[in-house]
């Protein structure tokens, strides 16, 4: 029996017209097709510039593409089209259903780390109180020490920031998890209990969409890799055929 | 890589999302005679919001846009934008020229536009409060801040002197005012401890809308921190709907989820507040947001 997707990406196109720059118009990607099945873990690999983060981001909606669909699964057989919502229907949506972790917190001004995972718990859903406990949760699993949990996130390390920013993406399991270099700031041990936890939401069904710039991560936590090159899908490959060239040159 | 697949494959999810509280539609403000030649000589294309055909300014025009409860639009432009004017005309300061302002309320929705002065005034009283950018124009700085609270409770029919009291000292408390300043004259209060005052004088009927503009402007960059979190717990406590007029890109990412771009008069983007900080289309919103990023 074929599976349903949880993400189905039909001809994407995203570009920007720079105004300050005689309008210039830069192509970030084109004509990007995939799908991807609950419990499936995609890597996008290419060189910088390829168009990997603008990809994600355009998924998400922060990027507003310019033509194409996302169409993106909320119930067992129901459906959006991420690209036709409404921006009330994106912000609904999103909270609630995707969970999108940057190489870089976007810190909140003044807010400790456990106010910003349970702010990401209530989107999901869940109550004041239960929101707490899986913050607290969430910042256990990603090794942040309780006395850093009512500090300004602005003030932690980066590597302690992208862990807290890890924690929020990942405090309930989301439908479909987007990564954008979400270990690129741990140590050898933070590395490990994060890789274990991405692993471990792809097992209990958790969709994932990821940009990592090391072929370890990837060939440990991907299902499929794409590979993009000047903004178009050039290839997809199993993780293992993968050289390290490959992930991070894409040719 | 995949199959083309048609149209429609997929059940189409229908999704819940929160109704309007406030709705404006095409609202408009000129000073001055105008018909839709005057309207059409002025804009961004234009690069003015002042008509060269009569001198008639056109200080916004066809401004529609939905808040529900809970959420915080932002309204962003450089000032001559006409983003003030605009919250002018919803707060009732400034009649508009055109357009309709739909307020949902326990009684029924109610058309701002069409009431009659008293209802309208009844309206700021119980449902609809602003904070201005200048402490002055909302509260009574020749009056102490307990009696600047009391003034809208009054209004909204709170006779006992001891109940109005309470709910004084229990906003102030809120908005972090010192207690013991509760009979002070707020003329003699720093500027932002007056903000803090007209906020808490602002809540005093727990409005379903309210309406900041520009907040923190003039004030310390320490002392605006201090407002602009006061702000944004009270959003997330309080189910408001807000509209946050600022020119500061700092103060609409922290409290806004949606923004308009305002230029001469005119909405010429609006978006998700991330989508503008980092995808803006509008020559205009490129060159704010380079501004404020550089």
């Amino acid at each position: 029996m074929r599976r349903e997707p949880v993400l189905d990406v039909r001809r994407l196109h995203k570009s920007f017209v720079l105004h300050a720059v005689s309008d210039r118009t830069v192509v970030a990607f084109a004509d990007i097709n995939f799908t991807l099945t609950a419990g499936e873990h995609v890597a996008l690999a290419g060189m910088s510039g390829a168009g990997k983060s603008s990809l994600l981001k355009s998924i998400y909606r922060t990027y507003r593409p310019d033509s194409g669909e996302v169409w993106l699964q909320i119930h067992a057989g129901e459906y959006v089209d991420m690209c036709s919502l409404s921006d009330a229907e994106i912000a609904a949506i999103r909270g609630h259903e995707i969970g999108y972790v940057s190489q870089f917190l976007r810190s909140e001004p003044r807010r400790g780390a456990l106010e910003i995972v349970t702010r990401s718990a209530r989107q999901r859903g869940m109550t004041d109180h239960d929101a707490r406990e899986a913050a607290a949760a969430a910042l256990q699993r990603v090794g942040i020490e309780e006395r850093l949990w009512d500090v300004y996130a602005s003030v932690l390390s980066g590597g302690e920031k992208q862990r807290v920013n890890l924690a929020a993406g990942t405090v309930h399991p989301p439908r479909l998890l987007l990564l954008d270099e979400p270990l690129s700031a741990l140590d050898p041990e933070n590395r490990e209990r994060a890789l274990a936890l991405i692993a471990s939401l792809t097992h209990r069904g958790v969709a994932v969409v990821s940009i990592f710039h090391d072929l370890e991560a990837i060939q440990r936590l991907a299902s499929r890799v794409l590979v993009l090159e000047k903004g178009r899908l050039v290839a997809e490959r199993s993780p293992d055929e993968l050289d390290s060239r490959l992930a991070s040159a894409a040719r | 890589m995949t199959t083309e697949v048609e149209y429609g494959r997929y059940p189409v999810a229908r999704l819940a999302v929160p109704e309007w509280m406030l709705k404006v539609e095409r609202l408009g403000r000129v000073y001055g005679p105008f018909d839709d030649a005057v309207i059409a000589s002025t804009g961004p294309e234009v690069g003015s919001s002042k008509s060269a055909l009569n001198g008639a300014v056109v200080a916004a025009w066809d401004v529609s846009f939905e808040v529900a409860a809970g959420e915080a639009l932002g309204l962003v432009g450089e000032s001559g934008s006409g983003k003030t004017t605009v919250l002018r005309c919803l707060a009732g300061d400034v009649a508009p020229s055109r357009g309709e302002a739909r307020l949902r309320t326990a009684a029924g929705d109610v058309s701002m536009f069409e009431l009659d002065p008293s209802a309208r005034r009844r309206l700021r009283i119980d449902t609809l409060a602003v904070v201005y950018q200048d402490p002055a124009e909302g509260l009574k700085l020749n009056i102490s801040a307990g009696g600047n609270i009391a003034e809208p409770l009054t209004a909204a029919g709170w006779r006992n002197f001891g109940n109005i009291r309470n709910r004084a000292s229990e906003l102030l408390t809120r908005t972090e005012v010192p207690i013991n300043r509760m009979d002070d004259l707020v003329r003699g209060f720093s500027g932002g401890m007056k903000q803090r005052v007209q906020i808490a004088k602002a809540l005093a009927n727990s409005p379903s809308v309210v309406l900041f503009d520009e907040p923190t402007t003039g004030l310390d960059a320490s002392v605006a921190a201090g407002v602009l979190d006061l702000i944004r717990s009270l959003l997330e406590e309080h189910r408001i709907a807000a509209i946050v007029v600022s020119h500061d890109f700092a103060v609409i990412e922290m409290l806004t989820s949606r923004c308009l771009v305002m230029q001469h008069g005119r909405v010429v983007e609006n978006a998700l507040t991330d989508q503008l900080l980092e995808d803006p289309h509008h020559p205009y919103t490129q060159r704010l947001v380079a501004a404020a990023r550089s």
